[in-house]
C-alpha cells in the first residue's frame, strides 16, 4: 500500500490514475450513461452530421450517430482490447523471459534470438498482415498485438531475472537446494513484479493507440463498432466541414493514453527508481 | 481573427527558415494533371479493371471505340468489318495510314499479333474470347486484312472487340525476357499508336506518368483547336485529399466517385465542378443462393424488401445516383419496359420472412455481409441494413474485406460469402457484361456469377440471346430473362452509378463515356 | 553482430509463411475484372502458386539469399526496383522527422532540466507524454485539417508542387537532388510539403529525446566535478551548455535504434494520410492486392534496415561511450 501512497504524493501521476478509474467506470456503466445507447448499431439519416449542440454534444456521424454515446461506448472496448493483449502478452512474454534470464544457454540465446526477429519486424506491417491473413476483426487484431508485444515483457523480465539471479537471496535459496522454478515463480517473479508492472500499464496505453491505428487501417474493429481509431477513418472524407467528427474519439484516444502513460510514470519512480532508465 | 496576419506572420517564419520564397508558380501553361487512380500495370493485355481503361483509350487504340454516352461504337483503327451468315466469321479492313509512336505502319500484322499476344497470355481481357476463339484463328487476309473465325456464334463478340488493344510487335518482341510476352516490359513503357505517349523516364509505378501528345495520331487533330500538349498522372489515395486537391488547383481531374456529400462544395468553388453523367455502373448486395438461407425464394425477397432503398439513394447518397431494379442499367437496351423494382417495405419483408422460416430456413443464423473496407459506400450500405435486418430479428454480422479477398473466394459456393457489395462496370456495352455473366450458370466461380443463381429457363434465354445475331430477338430474350431473374430474386440491385466527376474549371471538352469514364484526354483542351 | 544474420533468415522464412496464408488470392487480382476459372488456375500454375507451401517457400528462400526478389504480382515490375523507387521517400521523411526529434528533443529536455520542478519543466514534462499518447493519424489529419484546408498555408499532400515536377533523379532523395539541380524553388517546395509529416511523425520520438535529455542533465548537473566546477564559479548555464551536447549525442544515438521501429510503423500512417509516395504506401498497396511478393519484400527491406540502423547504433556507441559493450540496450 506504501506503493499507492507514494504514487498518490506524485500529482502527475496520480491525475493519471484517476482518469484511468473514470475511464473504466464509464467503460463499465456504458449502457447505461451514454445518451443514445442503442447508436451503437442505430442509424438515423435524418440528422447525419450535425454540428455540437445541446441535443448531440459531440455532433453526429455520416449516419447520424450521436457521437458522444459512441465515445463513451467506445471506452470499453478501447479498454478491453488493452487488457485481453496486455494479459496475453504477459502469458507470453514472462516465462519466455524467465527462462532465458535464469541461465545463459543455447536455450537462452535461442529465446532471445526468437524475442529479436518479432522485434525486428515491423510490428505494425506485421499486425496488417496478420489481420488480413485471419478474417480482419477486433479479435484478430488482437491476436496480431499480442504477437508483438510479448517481447517488450520477455525482455523486461529476461534484465529483471539476470539482474536477481546473481542476488544473495538467490544464491542462498539454491544452496539450500530450492527448485530452480520454485525459486523463479516465488522469488524471482515477485521480485520483478514492478517492473513488470510498471511495462504493463504503458503497454495498455501502447496497445489502445496501436489498435486504434489498425481500426484506422481498416484492420481492427468492424463497423458498425463505436471503436474509436474506426471514426475517425470514417470522418476522413467529410473534413472540414465536419470537424467534430474525427476530433473527439481522437480526444478520447488521446486522455486515455496519456493517462496510462502518466500512471505507468508515476508507476516507475514510486516502484523503484533505479529503473528511471529502462523506459522505452 | 485576423488570418490574414496570421498567415504573414507565419510564413515570414518559415521563409527565415527555408532558402527561398517558394510557391506561387507564374504564369507559364500549366499541364494537365489527372489525379485518378492509375492501373497496377501498362501492359493493355495483362490488366482488365477500371483504370486500365485509361491506358486503352489515350496510349493505344482499337479497331472499334466507344464514344459518347449512350455509347455508341464506331470504326476506329478499322474502317469496317463484315460477318458471315452463321456468326461465325468476322472480317474486319484496317484503315490506312496509321502508324505507332514510333513511326512505324501499324498493319494487319500487328492487329493479328496483339490478338494472339493476349489470347496466349490469358488474362485480363482475354476472357471475353477465349471461349469462342483461338489465337490460330486469328490471320492476316492482306496487309489491312483481318479475320476472325469463331468457334460458335457469339454475339457480343463486336462489343468486346475494343478492349484490345493493339501493340507495336517489333518493340514488345526485342523486350521479351524469359518467355514473359514481353509483360515486365509493357508494364512500364508504351508500344502503342494512341493519342498520347509515354514521357521517357516518367514512369513511377501507381506513383506518377507523364504523356506527351502524338501529333502523328491517325484520327488528326483538327476536331480540337488547341490539344493538350502535356498530361501529368499523378494519382491521389484518399478521396478526401484527392477532393481537395481539386479544388485547391493541384489536380485538374479527379476520380469518377465524388462522394456526393462533396458535390455541391466543388460545384460552390469558382475553381472546379463536378460533371454529372448516368452511367453503367450497377450497385449490387449479393446473396449466396446456394447457401440456406438464400436458397429460399422468401428469404430473398425478405431481405430484397428490408433494403432502405430512398434512404440510401436519396439521403446518405443525396440523390447523386439512380435507382436501378434489374441487373442491367436502366440506360442499356434489353430492359423489360415495364420492370417494378422492389420497395423499402418493412411490414411486407416480415411477412417473407415469417413464410420463410416457416419453410425452415435458418434465418436465426448470423448472416455475414463481407464488405470492401477502403470503400466508403459499401460500409455505409452495410450499417443501414444491418439496422433494419435487425428490426426484423434478424443478425447480419459485417465482416471487412478487400476485392482480391472476394474474388478469390467467389470461386466456390462454399467459400463464397453469404452476402457481399460490390459494382459491376461497363468493360464492354452489351447486357452480356450484366445479365448475361451473371445470371448465366455457367459462369459460376466468377465473381460476377457470385450469388450461384441457376434457373434452367434462364440459361437458355441467355445462351440463345449470346448467340444470337438478331438483335430484335436477342432484346425479347434478354426482356424474358430479366423478368425471370427479378422474379427469382437472386440479388438486391440498388442503383445505377451517376458518374461524379471533379473537374476544375478550366478543363473543357470534356466528354464522359461509360467505357473509360470520361478518361479520353484527346478530347479535351484548357481554357486559362 | 553477425547473430543478425539468423534472425534475418528467420524474419524471411516467417514473413514468407505469413503472407502466403494471406487469404486474398493473387491469381485473381493479376486475371483482373472479367477472369474465367480457367484464367485464373492457368496463372496460378504459371506462377507456381499450386505447388505446396513449402516448396514455394524454399524457391522463394533460394530466390532471395541470390538477391532476387522477384517480380511483383500486381504490376509485373522487379520489386526491388519498385522498392529502390520508393525506399528515398521513406527514408527522407524518417530523417527528417528524426533530425525534427532531435532539434526540438534537446533544447525542450535542457530547458525542463535548468528548470526543475518550475513551470517550465512541467510543461516540457506534459508535453513529451503527451507526445507518446497521440496518435499519429489523428494529430495528421487534425494538422492537415488546420494548416491546409482550413487556413490553407501548407500544402495537403505530396512530395512535391504538381506544377513543379520532380527534379532531375539522381539520388532519389528529394531534398539531396532539389540541391544537386542547385534548384531554389523545387527545394522549398519540396521543403514546405515535408513539414507536416515530419512534424507529425518527429512527435513520439521528439517526447522520448526531450525526456532523457532532461534526465541527463539533471544526472550531470549532480555529479561531484559539476558541484566543484560550481563551486569554483561556473554558471549552471554554461556547465550546462558544455555537458549538454555530449550527453545530448550519446541520448539521440541510443534511442535511435529503439526509435527506428516506431518510425517505420509511423511513417505507414502517415504516408497514407499525406499521400506520401514511399514504402508505406506501397505496403499498404500490397496487402490490398494480395501482392505477396510485394509485401515479402518490404518486410525484408525494413528487417535489413532495422538491422543497419542497429549495427551502426552499436558501432557509435562504442566510439562515444567504451563502457558500453554487452548487449544490455
Amino acid at each position: 500500500m506504501s506503493l499507492l501512497r507514494r504514487l498518490l504524493r506524485d500529482p502527475v501521476a496520480a491525475l493519471g490514475l484517476v482518469i484511468v478509474i473514470f475511464a473504466v467506470l464509464v467503460a463499465i456503466l456504458a449502457p447505461w450513461i451514454a445518451p443514445y445507447p442503442e447508436d451503437a448499431f442505430e442509424s438515423h439519416l435524418l440528422q447525419r452530421l450535425r454540428e455540437p449542440s445541446v441535443e448531440f454534444p459531440f455532433g453526429t456521424d455520416n449516419l447520424g450517430r450521436d457521437i458522444l454515446s459512441r465515445v463513451i461506448l467506445g471506452t470499453r472496448n478501447a479498454l478491453a482490447v488493452a487488457l485481453s493483449v496486455v494479459l496475453a502478452s504477459t502469458v507470453i512474454g514472462i516465462p519466455i523471459g524467465l527462462a532465458a534470464g535464469w541461465k545463459d544457454g543455447w536455450l537462452s540465446d535461442i529465446l532471445m534470438r526468437l524475442t529479436d526477429v518479432f522485434l525486428a519486424v515491423p510490428q505494425l506491417i506485421l499486425a496488417l498482415a496478420l489481420g488480413q491473413l485471419m478474417a480482419p476483426g477486433l479479435g484478430t487484431a488482437m491476436v496480431a498485438l499480442a504477437l508483438t508485444y510479448w517481447p517488450f515483457f520477455a525482455r523486461t523480465v529476461f534484465a529483471e531475472t539476470r539482474r536477481l539471479r546473481g542476488a544473495l537471496f538467490v544464491d542462498a535459496l539454491a544452496g539450500i537446494g530450492a527448485h530452480p522454478l520454485r525459486i523463479l515463480l516465488l522469488h524471482v517473479l515477485p521480485n520483478a513484479a514492478p517492473a513488470i508492472l510498471v511495462r504493463a500499464t504503458i503497454g495498455m496505453g501502447f496497445t489502445i493507440l496501436t489498435a486504434a491505428i489498425l481500426g484506422f487501417l481498416g484492420v481492427g474493429a468492424v463497423p458498425p463498432s463505436p471503436d474509436w481509431g474506426l471514426a475517425v477513418a470514417e470522418a476522413r472524407q467529410y473534413l472540414p466541414e465536419a470537424w467534430w467528427f474525427p476530433t473527439f474519439p481522437g480526444l478520447a484516444i488521446l486522455l486515455l493514453v496519456l493517462a496510462f502513460n502518466l500512471l505507468g510514470d508515476g508507476l516507475r519512480d514510486a516502484a523503484d527508481p533505479r529503473l528511471r532508465r529502462s523506459r522505452r | 481573427m485576423h488570418r490574414a496576419a496570421f498567415r504573414s506572420l507565419f510564413l515570414a517564419a518559415l521563409v527565415a527558415v527555408l532558402p527561398l520564397a517558394p510557391r506561387d508558380a507564374e504564369a507559364q501553361q500549366r499541364p494537365l494533371v489527372f489525379g485518378d487512380t492509375m492501373p497496377a500495370s501498362l501492359d493493355p493485355h495483362a490488366l482488365f479493371d477500371v483504370p486500365s481503361q485509361f491506358v486503352l483509350l489515350n496510349l493505344y487504340d482499337g479497331l472499334y471505340r466507344y464514344q459518347g454516352n449512350p455509347p455508341e461504337l464506331l470504326p476506329w483503327l478499322a474502317t469496317g468489318h463484315t460477318v458471315s451468315a452463321d456468326g461465325l466469321t468476322w472480317d474486319f479492313t484496317l484503315r490506312e495510314g496509321a502508324t505507332f509512336h514510333d513511326g512505324s505502319a501499324l498493319d494487319a500484322e500487328a492487329v493479328v499479333y496483339s490478338f494472339r499476344r493476349l489470347l496466349r497470355m490469358n488474362r485480363g481481357p482475354a476472357g471475353a474470347f477465349t471461349p469462342v476463339l483461338s489465337p490460330e484463328n486469328v490471320t492476316a487476309t492482306g496487309p489491312l486484312g483481318i479475320r476472325f473465325v469463331l468457334s460458335r456464334p457469339y454475339a457480343p463478340f463486336l462489343s468486346a472487340i475494343p478492349l484490345v488493344a493493339i501493340v507495336n510487335p517489333r518493340l514488345v518482341e526485342a523486350n521479351i525476357r524469359d518467355n514473359d510476352f514481353g509483360t515486365a516490359w509493357l508494364s512500364a513503357n508504351d508500344a502503342g499508336s494512341g493519342a498520347y505517349r509515354i514521357t521517357p523516364q516518367s514512369y513511377q509505378a501507381r506513383v506518377q506518368l507523364d504523356l506527351t501528345r502524338y501529333r502523328e495520331h491517325f484520327r488528326g487533330w483538327s476536331g480540337n483547336r488547341a490539344p493538350i500538349e502535356e498530361v501529368r498522372v499523378r494519382p491521389v489515395l484518399e478521396t478526401s485529399t484527392r477532393i481537395l486537391a481539386l479544388m485547391r488547383g493541384e489536380i485538374d481531374v479527379s476520380d469518377s466517385y465524388t462522394p456526393p456529400d462533396q458535390v455541391e462544395r466543388v460545384n460552390r468553388n469558382a475553381r472546379t465542378r463536378v460533371a454529372r453523367d448516368e452511367s453503367m455502373r450497377t450497385f449490387i448486395i449479393r446473396m449466396n443462393n446456394a447457401r440456406a438461407p438464400f436458397d429460399n425464394r422468401d428469404a430473398r425477397l425478405c431481405f430484397a424488401h428490408a433494403f432502405n432503398y430512398e434512404g440510401f439513394n436519396d439521403v446518405i447518397l443525396r440523390g447523386q445516383v439512380v435507382r436501378n431494379g434489374g441487373p442491367n442499367p436502366n440506360n442499356l437496351w434489353g430492359n423489360p419496359p415495364d420492370l417494378q423494382p422492389y420497395r423499402f417495405d418493412l411490414a411486407r419483408a416480415r411477412e417473407y420472412c415469417d413464410r420463410a422460416r416457416a419453410a425452415g430456413a435458418p434465418l436465426g443464423r448470423e448472416i455475414e455481409i463481407h464488405i470492401q473496407s477502403e470503400l466508403d459506400q459499401t460500409v455505409q450500405a452495410a450499417q443501414m441494413f444491418q439496422a433494419d435486418l435487425r428490426r426484423l430479428g434478424i443478425n447480419l454480422r459485417i465482416v471487412p474485406n478487400t476485392w482480391p479477398g472476394i474474388t478469390g473466394a467467389t470461386a466456390r459456393a462454399e467459400t463464397t460469402p453469404d452476402m457481399w457489395i460490390h459494382w459491376v462496370s461497363t468493360y464492354f456495352v452489351d447486357p452480356e457484361n450484366w445479365v448475361g455473366q451473371m445470371y448465366d450458370s455457367q459462369f459460376h466461380g466468377t465473381w460476377k456469377a457470385s450469388s450461384w443463381y441457376r434457373n434452367d429457363g434462364v440459361d437458355t434465354l441467355l445462351r440463345r440471346a449470346r448467340a444470337s445475331t438478331d438483335r430484335a430477338e436477342r432484346e425479347t430474350l434478354y426482356q424474358q430473362a430479366i423478368r425471370q431473374v427479378v422474379t427469382d430474386s437472386p440479388d438486391i440491385w440498388v442503383y445505377n452509378t451517376v458518374n461524379l466527376r471533379g473537374l476544375s474549371r478550366r478543363v473543357q471538352g470534356y466528354q464522359f463515356s461509360p467505357v473509360g469514364s470520361g478518361g479520353e484526354i484527346r478530347l479535351m483542351w484548357l481554357e486559362n | 553482430m553477425l547473430l543478425a544474420l539468423p534472425a534475418l533468415l528467420g524474419l524471411v522464412v516467417a514473413t514468407f509463411i505469413l503472407s502466403r496464408v494471406i487469404p486474398g488470392d493473387a491469381a485473381a487480382t493479376l486475371a483482373g475484372d472479367a477472369a474465367t476459372p480457367a484464367q485464373i488456375a492457368d496463372i496460378r500454375a504459371r506462377y507456381g502458386l499450386d505447388r505446396p507451401i513449402l516448396e514455394q517457400a524454399i524457391i522463394h528462400v533460394r530466390q532471395v539469399l541470390t538477391g532476387d526478389l522477384g517480380n511483383s504480382i500486381f504490376t509485373g515490375r522487379p520489386v526491388a526496383e519498385e522498392i529502390a523507387q520508393r525506399l528515398p521517400a521513406t527514408l527522407e521523411l524518417t530523417f527528417a522527422a528524426l533530425l525534427l526529434s532531435t532539434l526540438l528533443g534537446v533544447p525542450l529536455g535542457l530547458i525542463a532540466a535548468l528548470d526543475h520542478n518550475g513551470p517550465a519543466d512541467h510543461l516540457v514534462r506534459l508535453v513529451s507524454v503527451a507526445g507518446l499518447a497521440i496518435a499519429s493519424f489523428w494529430l495528421a489529419i487534425m494538422l492537415q485539417m488546420v494548416f491546409s484546408m482550413e487556413l490553407d498555408w501548407l500544402p495537403l499532400r505530396g512530395r512535391i508542387d504538381v506544377a513543379l515536377g520532380l527534379p532531375p533523379r539522381v539520388t532519389g532523395f528529394l531534398l539531396i537532388d532539389c540541391l544537386l539541380a542547385g534548384d531554389g524553388r523545387r527545394l522549398s517546395s519540396a521543403m514546405l510539403h515535408m513539414l507536416l509529416p515530419a512534424l507529425t511523425l518527429s512527435l513520439p520520438g521528439l517526447a522520448t529525446i526531450a525526456r532523457f535529455t532532461r534526465s541527463g542533465v539533471l544526472e550531470t548537473l549532480q555529479k561531484d566535478f559539476v558541484l566543484y566546477a560550481r563551486a569554483a564559479g561556473y554558471g549552471r548555464f554554461r556547465l550546462a551548455a558544455i555537458y549538454v551536447l555530449r550527453n545530448a549525442i550519446t541520448v539521440t544515438v541510443t534511442q535511435i535504434g529503439l526509435l527506428f521501429g516506431g518510425l517505420i510503423s509511423g511513417a505507414v500512417v502517415v504516408e497514407a494520410v499525406f499521400d506520401w509516395p514511399g514504402l508505406g504506401t506501397y505496403a499498404v498497396q500490397a496487402i490490398l492486392a494480395a501482392d505477396y511478393k510485394a509485401l515479402l519484400a518490404v518486410t525484408l527491406v525494413v528487417g535489413v534496415v532495422y538491422a543497419i540502423v542497429n549495427v551502426v547504433v552499436d558501432v557509435l556507441q562504442a566510439v562515444i561511450d567504451p563502457r558500453v559493450s554487452d548487449g544490455t540496450r
